[in-house]
């Protein structure tokens, strides 16, 4: 982006530019124009009320401060008229008021022109001041939702629709609210939004939706893409994962790439349940095998081992913070990760695991999961971290202000963290260790804005009136795991897709909302009643999804499906995580990695925290988190220069491929003809046989000639030595290796 | 860049772009050629310089209060500064002093997060919360478009990293550090243009067999953010194997008249490696001047029990008015004085009360175990910091502070001040840029500030 254009153009507009010159809504000629039905959405559409304009957190801008999108009408009218010294508004003279005067620029406004003067909202603002700047009355018909049309459509790439977007009031009346209207596609790559409500589609095909919002009311059209080329040549389904996924595929026109081959198959699942890649046993053996059902085989295995423990549990501790900030978290961090790990090895059931967590009591040495309240401390901390967690509800937004977009008001924030707030901690002999235990009394919280009491509601769910002795974390507890629950399941289903799969079906995976819908909503209500008939068995989510034919496409676009990055049409692939790609690099060179007070030859994959990640550069470097957030994104998959440079030129990756009795060294020295030796490193790394090129020219380059400084060829030994380590160097930078795909 | 492309940037935060979106803005975008964008220095002082006993002096002070230094003239007439920077006070005119700066923490954690990343949190915490201005500017410069320039574009010379990092922008944009001290013989820099040649060869013939035997190309998605990788991949290849990278950081190709003006040390020598990069393309510098040079506790944190303040102050100043000044000269000498902005501060300043306790060690600057003598604690209420180039207006003071030194009485300038000033001098609207932090919630890079308006150049 220009720096420049960006300069000037920001002094010139503040958030939102949005002259709004088009005919809007008036209020009834005969009616005066309400603030609350007629101003405050005037002042949204223009943008006063934007997050970086007036309603800034804090002071607004100077001195001027609005609700966020105009939520509280009640505050942004005493604002308007009390404030200011009486000079905002100014009814003998309405069009010299300041508001006025600012909106339209006629005096130096540092947002620019916000109303065109020749606009319905700026004749409307103006009457509402001359006629005495009504509120409105209790009496007034109160907005009760907003409806968009069309609710759902099917658009061409590269065309466009106009939304309709109706407002329906208490007293049954509408009115067309489409100028008024806010609107923004959820994946801005597939489709643009203009202010009147016009979607352009781009060229990318799949599913969009597009969020509506006026007045604290929301509402979603979405929209399906279509590439509109012939599919057919469908693999077989497996399951009702591939029913669904192939149904849309069909639906779209978006031909899937075929099911892939076993070494790519073996690699990919390895890597995705067990974050290991295969062993060069496993992998012959499993390439050998004439049974029909050796992937499913393959699957049960990993599922069943250690394996796959150490790397959910990897995942599940960074985001539930086990985190070391004090040498002496060390016993804590520990004892947690046990817990998760053993947790996952016994299956315990998913809702079961949850409830331990939230409703741990104790101490760490009788019951590891209160280590999570150490990390997490402050009742609306523990709330926050739950909901994003387990319900994949981000309810940060509406600790100071309803939730832009979502039904989630700052009642659902402290009703929800009222559950929280009878946790009490007494000092161990332990240092630095709590016991949690239940604090008896009535459970509640103060709503930090109306400054009244609240008690503990569960989303959407009626106040519950708690006894004094029971643990308010059970009955929430029980809410979530309830089989209806309509987050818990969705949540879990929906991180676990994104696991296998790279994208969620609603993405980002924990930010599940009517406004943020599911690409395909079948398939997210499908797998969610999967689990749940499962009892919440992980193993059976992971044991579902690996055996469609959907997860084991091939990642080769097809001459149709290159630019799908939503349907699943191909595999997507990913880099390795950083652990996973340190342990792949140490079981290709024959290295392991040293990490302080552990036993030699312990995984990156099964580290208890985050503690390690400041004694390998490598760790920090491909983006191992820190635990510090709740979520996953905290992970940096992203690349860098960094981790070229470290793969290319790092000490540590150097070490490994040079290092005494290393892979490089045992091959030079083995009696194995060379073609099988590069068999073997093939397998390794790749879990797949070289192709007659591939053998001739890394064979060639390993059995080159090689000189010394001076130009004279070295010893035949010492220069096939390096020819190995060149090969290991090269094979460790190719995308095949880096990748999993 | 439309209007339009620039309000999906500020009102959806930039980390939350798709990657083809960012694409399609690029595309939108000429590129500008490298010579025309602006870079910064910033020279941080950690532990915080005692603004009484240099920028800020106060000599007609009661004996509690005042140090030993006396003041001297500057080459602006009515600035004076004390004798410990008789170097600086000859070149005045070529920098501007904010006496009024302030910020609310008085720890080393949250008062570095305070004016690096403008978390207001007055608590000490481990680890930041926010990214620093380094790594958001170096993240919003990237998405300017692809830089041609092989060099990393945000560089530190023995960075500040203590209590400052990108947060949720990701290590991707940490700075490409250069630890080790720049004065030695024989310095080198880890990653950059291959002394060896054989090594280079050697390298090349690596890359070039992993490009024969790599045949996964076609499953990726060249638009997507693989496409990246091979960027980043290419540009390794050039850092670790083209020359002239190397030449960036060889401080042998400076003549010797210049390398003695800055000081053969290592401050000198990191604040000249500093201009040195600046001039090859790097846009975002710091360099912290920290470690023996500073005395027995390698920082400026000057209280009683870690060094005697005054004889620590006559220890490093010769050192520190000799590589800022060198710096500041340098600048305008070569004519970077528009594009690059050249900012020298602590995370605050020192207490102006005296304050005497015993030492809990010898060593430089500071007597044996058990000996009583001064110093001065922090003082985040009020302290100076300088600034140059940039194309602002130097040779001026702004803000004041009252007779003692202790608060702000004029001009008061926050973190968001500072922070915003160095963004304008970027080209980034501190007031309008948000970026999604990891709950997604779009957040301010700058809370409430306004660039300082007398610091505001005209930027190229």
């Amino acid at each position: 982006m220009s720096i420049q254009m960006r300069r000037a153009l920001s002094t010139a507009v503040c958030g939102v530019a949005f002259l709004w010159a088009s005919a809007g809504q008036a209020a009834e000629p005969g009616s005066p124009v309400s603030f609350v039905n007629d101003i405050s959405p005037i002042l949204t559409k223009a943008g006063c009320n934007s997050g970086s304009c007036h309603a800034k957190a804090g002071s607004g801008q100077r001195g001027f401060k609005l609700s966020l999108l105009g939520f509280e009408p009640q505050e942004d009218y005493e604002h308007i008229v009390k404030e200011g010294r009486g000079r905002r508004v100014f009814p003998a003279a309405p069009e010299e008021s300041l508001l006025v005067l600012k909106a339209a620029n006629t005096v130096p406004h540092g947002g620019g022109m916000r109303l065109d003067p020749q606009s319905e909202g700026y004749r409307q603002l103006v009457r509402w001041i001359a006629e005495g700047m009504a509120f409105g009355k209790d009496s007034d018909p109160k907005l009760t939702s907003i409806d968009v049309e069309p609710k759902r459509m099917t658009l061409p790439v590269h065309s466009s629709q106009q939304l309709k977007v109706t407002a329906h009031y208490s007293d049954n009346s509408t009115r067309d609210v489409t100028p008024l209207a806010l609107y923004e596609p959820n994946d801005k790559s597939m489709a643009e939004t203009d202010e009147a409500g016009l979607v352009r589609t781009l060229d990318i095909p799949g599913n969009v939706a597009v969020m509506v919002r006026y007045q604290g009311k929301v509402s979603v059209s979405s929209a399906s893409i279509p590439l509109g080329a012939t599919v057919e040549n469908l693999p077989p389904s497996k399951n009702f994962i591939d029913d669904l996924i192939f149904a849309n595929l069909k639906r779209i026109g978006v031909p899937p790439s075929p099911v892939c081959d076993d070494s790519t198959f073996l690699r990919r699942v390895s890597l995705d349940i067990a974050g290991r890649l295969p062993t060069l046993e496993e992998t012959k053996a499993f390439l050998a095998s004439p049974s029909p059902d050796k992937r499913d085989q393959a699957i049960e295995s990993l599922l069943s081992s250690s394996d796959y423990a150490d790397f959910f549990a990897n995942k599940w501790t960074a985001i539930l913070k086990n985190k070391r900030d004090e040498a002496s978290d060390i016993t804590a961090n520990f004892a947690f990760h046990s817990w998760v790990r053993d947790s996952l090895l016994a299956n315990k059931p998913y809702d079961e695991m949850v409830r331990q967590l939230l409703a741990a009591t104790g101490t760490i040495v009788d019951n590891p999961a209160v280590a999570w309240y150490k990390r997490v401390k402050e009742p609306n901390q523990q709330m926050e971290d739950v909901a994003q967690l387990f319900l994949g509800v981000r309810m940060q937004c509406a600790q100071c202000h309803h939730h832009p977009f979502e039904r989630w008001s700052q009642w659902d924030y402290y009703s929800l963290t009222a559950f929280f707030t009878q946790v009490g901690r007494k000092p161990t002999s332990t240092a630095g260790e709590d016991l949690i235990f239940h604090k008896r009394g009535i459970a509640q919280t103060e709503n930090k804005k109306t400054r009244l009491p609240v008690k503990p509601a569960a989303l959407g769910t009626p106040t519950l009136e708690i006894p004094p002795d029971d643990d308010p974390r059970l009955r929430l507890a029980d809410w979530m795991s309830d089989k209806t629950n309509p987050f818990l399941a969705k949540s879990l289903v929906n991180r676990y897709w994104k696991h296998f799969f790279k994208r969620g079906l609603i993405e980002p995976e924990d930010d599940i909302r009517d406004t943020n819908p599911p690409t395909n909503p079948e398939l997210l209500d499908a797998l969610a009643r999967d689990f749940t008939e499962h009892n919440f068995d992980l193993k059976s989510v992971i044991r579902v999804i690996t055996q469609s034919h959907t997860y084991q496409l091939s990642a080769m676009p097809n001459e149709h499906n290159a630019v799908d990055r939503q349907n699943f049409s191909h595999y997507y692939p990913r880099r390795m995580q950083a652990e996973v790609l340190l342990d792949a690099v140490n079981q290709l060179t024959g290295a392991s990695s040293d990490f302080g007070d552990l036993p030699p030859g312990t995984r990156a994959i099964s580290l208890p925290d985050n503690s390690y990640n400041r004694s390998s550069p490598f760790l920090k470097v491909f983006g191992r988190p820190e635990s510090s957030s709740v979520c996953e994104c905290e992970r940096v998959q992203a690349s860098s220069l960094a981790q070229s440079l470290h793969l290319m030129n790092a000490a540590d990756v150097k070490a490994k491929l040079t290092m005494g009795n290393g892979v490089a060294e045992s091959l030079t020295k083995s009696e194995l003809p060379e073609p099988e030796k590069l068999q073997q490193l093939y397998l390794t790394a790749f879990s797949r046989a070289p192709t007659a090129e591939e053998l001739q020219v890394a064979g060639d380059s390993v059995l080159k000639v090689r000189t010394n400084a001076q130009g004279q060829p070295l010893d035949p030994q010492q220069s096939k030595r390096m020819g190995y380590e060149d090969l290991l160097w090269a094979l460790i930078n190719t995308k095949e290796f880096l990748f999993n795909h | 860049m439309s209007r339009r492309g620039f309000m999906q940037i500020g009102l959806t935060g930039m980390a939350s772009l798709s990657w083809p979106g960012l694409l399609r803005l690029r595309a939108e975008n000429a590129l500008k050629p490298n010579s025309e964008k602006t870079a910064i220095i910033m020279v941080w002082l950690n532990g915080g310089l005692s603004h009484v006993d240099s920028y800020d002096p106060k000599p007609d002070i009661g004996s509690e209060y005042r140090g030993p230094f006396k003041t001297i003239e500057t080459n602006v007439p009515g600035t004076r500064l004390t004798e410990l920077m008789p170097m600086q006070a000859r070149i005045a005119d070529k920098f501007t002093i904010l006496r009024s700066m302030y910020q609310k923490a008085g720890g080393h954690p949250a008062g570095s997060m305070q004016l690096l990343s403008g978390d207001p949190d007055e608590r000490d915490k481990p680890k930041p919360k926010l990214p620093d201005w380094m790594s958001v500017a170096h993240y919003l410069r990237s998405k300017d478009g692809k830089r041609t320039n092989p060099l990393p574009n945000y560089i530190g010379v023995n960075p500040p990293l203590e209590y400052n990092g990108p947060a949720y922008l990701g290590e991707s944009y940490a700075p490409f550090s250069v630890n080790d001290d720049p004065s030695r013989p024989n310095f080198e820099v880890p990653n950059v243009g291959l002394a060896d040649v054989s090594e280079s060869r050697r390298l090349s013939d690596r890359v070039a067999l992993r490009k024969s035997l790599d045949k996964m190309e076609r499953a990726f998605d060249k638009e997507g953010e693989l496409g990246a990788l091979d960027d980043f991949e290419a540009q390794a290849v050039t850092l670790l194997t083209n020359p002239q990278t190397r030449d960036a950081f060889d401080l042998s190709k400076e003549d010797a008249v210049t390398r003695d003006r800055y000081g053969r040390n290592r401050w000198g020598q990191q604040l000249l490696l500093a201009r040195r990069l600046v001039e090859s393309g790097v846009e975002i510098v710091t360099s912290a001047l920290n470690g023996p040079l500073c005395s027995r506790t390698n920082n400026w944190d000057d209280h009683s029990v870690n060094c005697h303040i005054f004889d620590a102050l006559r220890f490093r100043m010769g050192y520190y008015d000799q590589a800022v000044s060198a710096l500041i000269e340098d600048i305008y000498a070569r004519g970077l004085d528009k594009r690059v902005l050249v900012v020298v501060t602590g995370e605050f300043g020192r207490s102006p009360k005296i304050e005497f306790g015993r030492s809990t060690g010898g060593g430089d600057a500071s007597g044996p175990t058990g000996t009583l003598q001064p110093g001065r604690d922090h003082w985040p209420r009020a302290f100076s910091n300088i600034w140059a180039g940039g194309g602002i207006q130097t040779g001026g003071v702004i803000g004041s502070t009252d007779k003692r030194g202790e608060d702000v009485t004029e001009r008061p300038c926050g973190p968001d001040d500072f922070l915003a000033t160095i963004y304008h001098h970027l080209g980034i609207d501190a007031s309008k840029v948000t970026i999604n932090d990891f709950n997604g919630r779009p957040t301010a890079i700058v809370n409430n500030g306004k660039p300082i308006a007398e610091l505001m150049g005209k930027a190229v």
